[in-house]
């Protein structure tokens, strides 16, 4: 088609009343002139990467914000079984990591995941990874949150799989070690039985080396250990043995199962830590006054901040950086607990901590029990001489993986670090890794596939339907999104009982969130690095190029010039600009 | 339907029944009542539009001329800095002959900082391409928004609507308001005869040559000389319809006038008063009320000041360096007569300051006494 034209106007009849083409100029593909190329291209947003269980939290607010809260919810579950423990008990990593910190305040991403999780959905029958029929069946010892998540993800790709639980009834920890004012037992009955709907077969009372045998697993061909850690350290100090003084992780035992217990008018808790935390904490409910004790600074606790903050609220004096020396009787009752004011060394060549007494700084608490929980350690004498062990954990490769006979590990047995999300996210790990040993493909590149961002999250999602593009993108920084597009809005606040109604009672603190909180919260989401369908693009082509394809948008690079105001304008930097020919 | 409401809401009220689509404006005293409703009527969906809030009269105008050019009827209003600040695109919306309608509230330009009435910032537009409509009250106001619709929409060019700052944006009077189904009936919806349309893509205002720039101006100019036709036109339908009608100038008691005082916007009913009671005394004075500035009424102008032997203009605004605006018009459109009225400038009103009756009363007795005017403009209310 000959495009030019040289058109001669006569006169004045001739001429338009303004200045316009005489046809088209569709012929016009100004996409030449391009040498810069707008691609959508998903980045990894930061709460996904932090996220040890592998939540696509960002997709999630997506589908909140959209009031299609089913969906999250299945979606949640595609990668954790365990949204109500979760968005109870979860350090929220993710939160720590949101951009959204950095303009006023952090996605309350936890407290969403609860709205979703008590929406009462019911779990899918199906099972919608459906790899295929596989033969192999699948031990797994202990039902806490690592056992079972991955008991879970076995079972729906399809896998046999039976549990070994020692304890009446399955859960581990979340079970018997974490209150009933954190998390209520009906939620965590709940997310247990949709594992067990799903086909999981959960044997209780099955101690391995008493109830069962180790050998006896053979029948299995793979084994996943993930008994955790139910150990309490010990104090080493005089007075331990004294009637009164007991661990932490069997007084939360106890309290969870209502059983008896006599702990005194004072009570003094030994420890810094998360258990210490909820030991002084129960205690205090219980009535007792009680006052907790640990090695480290008040900055370098380790239990939770909100935690911390939460016990000082209800009255529970915390004092650092002391150090039990002795527990002494009186007349056959326990009486006090002498300490010394310390300072922490550098840490001892094992990595525990290493404190120096400050002479002269004694000082006595009275106590009518102690209570201790500075640490606790996995028992794995139950295991056979091959499972190579260091320093009280069992040793693993990055996957998990332990052993050639088939052997797993995950949870407490292997990360002196206790958390519930990093239990399922190695419960996970394993679930994907006895899948690659059983299906031979278990070289490091095909699981890599499931990586989500630089800090060893995995997706299951991602493995079984690895996205297009790139399959591991970077993380999204503060700085690349377009703040313009943002108004300030405060993070929603969460409603709690008041500290003069906790006392005497377990009842849950906190509250669900309402409806509209929820979805008021999820459109807080920057979502970064991932387009939520916004038009941003679409409206500001100049060369409306940008084409709406049902939930996604194309580029039409005949016209496409390249001038870059779609990726300058994305609010979220879904948009990368690529030289052309490069 | 009568209703007391204030000039701004005559014109918000105009824009409602016009059945405007877009509607793009940023707030500046004395115009945001009128964007004010409007964003209301919008929010409420009485009138069905988008409300574009843009971050300046600069977007403001350029929004306009984008939802104009797809076929939108469009409407924006603003005032003073904000008409100077649009004043590039002013030039661009007539250039490409959009009939984009715009409410002026006239206002003084600073420096020094000046939020009232006077007409140099519509004034100082003159030469953008845009009709211009200087009103006397609220109804004129709102019955001139619905016939610059029409009016613009049938020469392909743009119209300014003009209101004296407070006098009248902010005065309450009874207006009567038609109902939407006359007003449907007055106003079809706007049919452009070109239209940016993405399944027909073509070239805009794109660069045109020597050989054909001119003619285009050209059009332009004749354009604006049918719509002299075309405004009386449109006001004999609008007057069968709705029984009101404004004229492109209004004659008022010229019979045998020894003087006549010209005048625009709300000044004209101030002087009304003063004609009046120098008619009960038996003197011949009379008013002439230019309404249509742009187009420049000349035909008009020149049949009703024949026979005139002096004129007195009263212009609220000032050319700097040679006088009151409508004065310096109006001679030009006499200059050829061969009988033509000796012309009294004066400046007066400016920045808000009060055009009493007794204002009138000395430039009326001045212009009669003075054999000539002593100056090419004149003070009247200048505090020496």
């Amino acid at each position: 088609m000959k495009e030019e034209k040289k058109i001669t106007f006569k006169g004045l009849k001739d001429i338009p009343p303004l200045s316009i083409s005489m046809g088209t100029t569709l012929w016009n593909k100004t996409g030449t002139w391009r040498y810069l190329k707008p691609i959508y291209s998903s980045k990894t947003p930061p709460c996904n990467e932090a996220c040890p269980a592998g939540n696509d939290i960002e997709a999630m607010m997506v589908l909140v914000k959209e009031g299609k809260f089913r969906e999250a919810w299945k979606l949640i579950k595609e990668e954790n079984p365990f949204p109500g423990v979760c968005g109870r008990v979860c350090f929220h990593p993710c939160e720590s990591s949101c951009n959204r910190k950095e303009y006023d305040e952090a996605l309350s991403i936890q407290a969403i995941e609860r709205f979703v999780a008590d929406s009462h959905f019911k779990i899918d029958q199906e099972k919608p990874v459906g790899y295929l029929k596989p033969k192999e069946r699948v031990a797994i010892i202990g039902s806490g949150p690592a056992g079972l998540t991955c008991a879970y993800h076995l079972v729906r790709m399809g896998y046999g799989v039976t549990v070994f639980e020692s304890y009446s009834s399955p859960g581990g920890i979340l079970r018997i070690g974490i209150p009933e004012y954190r998390l209520p037992r009906s939620i965590l009955d709940r997310e247990i039985s949709e594992i067990e709907s799903l086909g999981v077969e959960i044997r209780t009372n099955s101690q391995i080396g008493k109830d069962v045998s180790f050998d006896d697993l053979k029948a299995f061909q793979a084994i996943f250990i993930a008994v955790g850690a139910h150990q309490s350290r010990r104090l080493g100090v005089e007075g331990e043995g004294l009637e009164g003084v007991m661990s932490g992780l069997e007084f939360l035992r106890r309290v969870k199962e209502k059983e008896k217990i006599s702990i005194g008018k004072r009570v003094v808790v030994i420890g810094g830590g998360n258990v210490a935390v909820d030991v002084a904490r129960s205690a205090w409910r219980l009535g007792a006054k009680v006052q907790m004790v640990c090695l480290e600074s008040s900055e370098e606790m380790p239990a939770f901040f909100e935690e911390v903050s939460e016990t000082e609220a209800e009255g529970i004096e915390i004092i650092p950086s002391a150090m039990p020396i002795r527990i002494t009787q009186e007349r056959g009752r326990l009486k006090k607990v002498d300490f010394i004011k310390v300072k922490l060394a550098e840490p001892k060549s094992d990595g525990s901590l290493n404190p120096l007494p400050i002479p002269k700084t004694e000082f006595t608490l009275k106590a009518d029990s102690v209570i201790t929980a500075i640490g606790e350690v996995p028992d794995l004498s139950f295991l056979p001489q091959e499972v190579p062990i260091e320093k009280g954990f069992i040793k693993t490769d990055e996957m998990g993986f332990v052993h050639p006979k088939g052997y797993f590990a995950g949870g407490d047995v292997i990360n002196p670090h206790h958390t519930v999300a990093g239990a399922i996210g190695s419960g996970k790990r394993a679930a994907l890794a006895i899948h690659g040993y059983f299906r031979g493909e278990w070289q490091k590149g095909k699981l890599r596939i499931a990586l989500v961002g630089e800090k060893g999250t995995l997706s299951l999602k991602k493995y079984f339907h690895p996205p297009e593009g790139e399959a591991n993108p970077p993380v999204i920084h503060f700085h690349e999104i377009n703040l313009d597009y943002f108004e300030h809005q405060d993070r929603v606040r969460i409603r709690k009982i008041p500290v003069e109604n906790r006392k005497g009672g377990f009842k849950e603190i906190y509250s669900s969130l309402d409806q509209e909180e929820a979805l008021k919260e999820a459109a807080r989401c920057f979502n970064c690095g991932v387009c939520n369908g916004c038009d941003t693009c679409w409206v500001y082509c100049p060369d409306l190029a940008v084409k709406k394809k049902d939930n996604h948008y194309e580029i039409d690079y005949d016209y496409c010039k390249g001038c870059g105001i779609c990726f300058e304008e994305c609010p979220r930097s879904a948009i990368i600009l690529k030289e052309e020919g490069r | 339907m009568k209703m007391v409401m204030e000039g701004s809401h005559a014109v918000s009220h105009g824009v409602l029944l016009s059945r405007v689509e877009v509607i793009a404006a940023y707030p500046i005293t004395p115009q945001t009542h009128i964007v004010e409703r409007l964003s209301e009527l919008c929010a409420s969906g009485q009138l069905k539009a988008k409300f574009l809030k843009v971050e300046s009269e600069h977007s403001a105008m350029a929004s306009c001329i984008g939802a104009s050019a797809v076929g939108a009827r469009a409407f924006t209003a603003t005032s003073s800095q904000g008409i100077a600040l649009m004043h590039e695109l002013l030039h661009w919306a007539s250039g490409a002959r959009l009939p984009i309608v715009m409410a002026n509230v006239s206002r003084a330009l600073g420096a020094p900082w000046n939020i009232w009435c006077d007409q140099i910032d519509s004034l100082s537009q003159r030469d953008t391409g845009w009709l211009q409509f200087y009103c006397e009250s609220s109804q004129e106001a709102l019955d001139t928004m619905i016939q610059a619709f029409k009016i613009s929409e049938k020469i392909s060019l743009p119209s300014m609507v003009v209101l004296d700052a407070f006098y009248l944006s902010h005065t309450f009077e009874p207006v009567d308001i038609p109902d939407q189904e006359r007003v449907d009936r007055f106003l079809p919806p706007f049919e452009p005869k070109f239209r940016l349309d993405p399944k027909d893509a073509k070239s805009f205002s794109s660069l045109t040559a020597p050989d054909t720039f001119t003619e285009m101006r050209y059009r332009i100019q004749q354009a604006m000389e049918s719509a002299k036709s075309v405004i009386l036109e449109v006001e004999r339908e609008f007057h069968k319809i709705f029984g009101r009608s404004y004229g492109l100038v209004e004659a008022y008691r010229c019979e045998e006038a020894e003087l006549v005082v010209v005048t625009s916007g709300t000044v004209t009913s101030t002087c009304r008063e003063v004609i009046d009671q120098y008619r009960h005394e038996g003197k011949r004075i009379g008013l002439l009320k230019i309404r249509t500035f742009r187009p420049f009424p000349a035909e008009a102008i020149r049949e009703n000041l024949r026979g005139v032997p002096k004129i007195a203009v009263i212009d609220r605004n000032l050319s700097f360096g040679m006088g009151g605006i409508f004065a310096e018009e109006l001679r030009s459109v006499l200059c050829n007569e061969p009988e033509r009225p000796l012309v009294f400038s004066y400046v007066a009103g400016l920045g808000g300051r009060d055009i009493t009756q007794n204002t009138l009363s000395n430039v009326i007795e001045y212009s009669l006494e003075a054999e000539q005017p002593r100056e090419d403009t004149l003070w009247p209310d200048l505090r020496i």
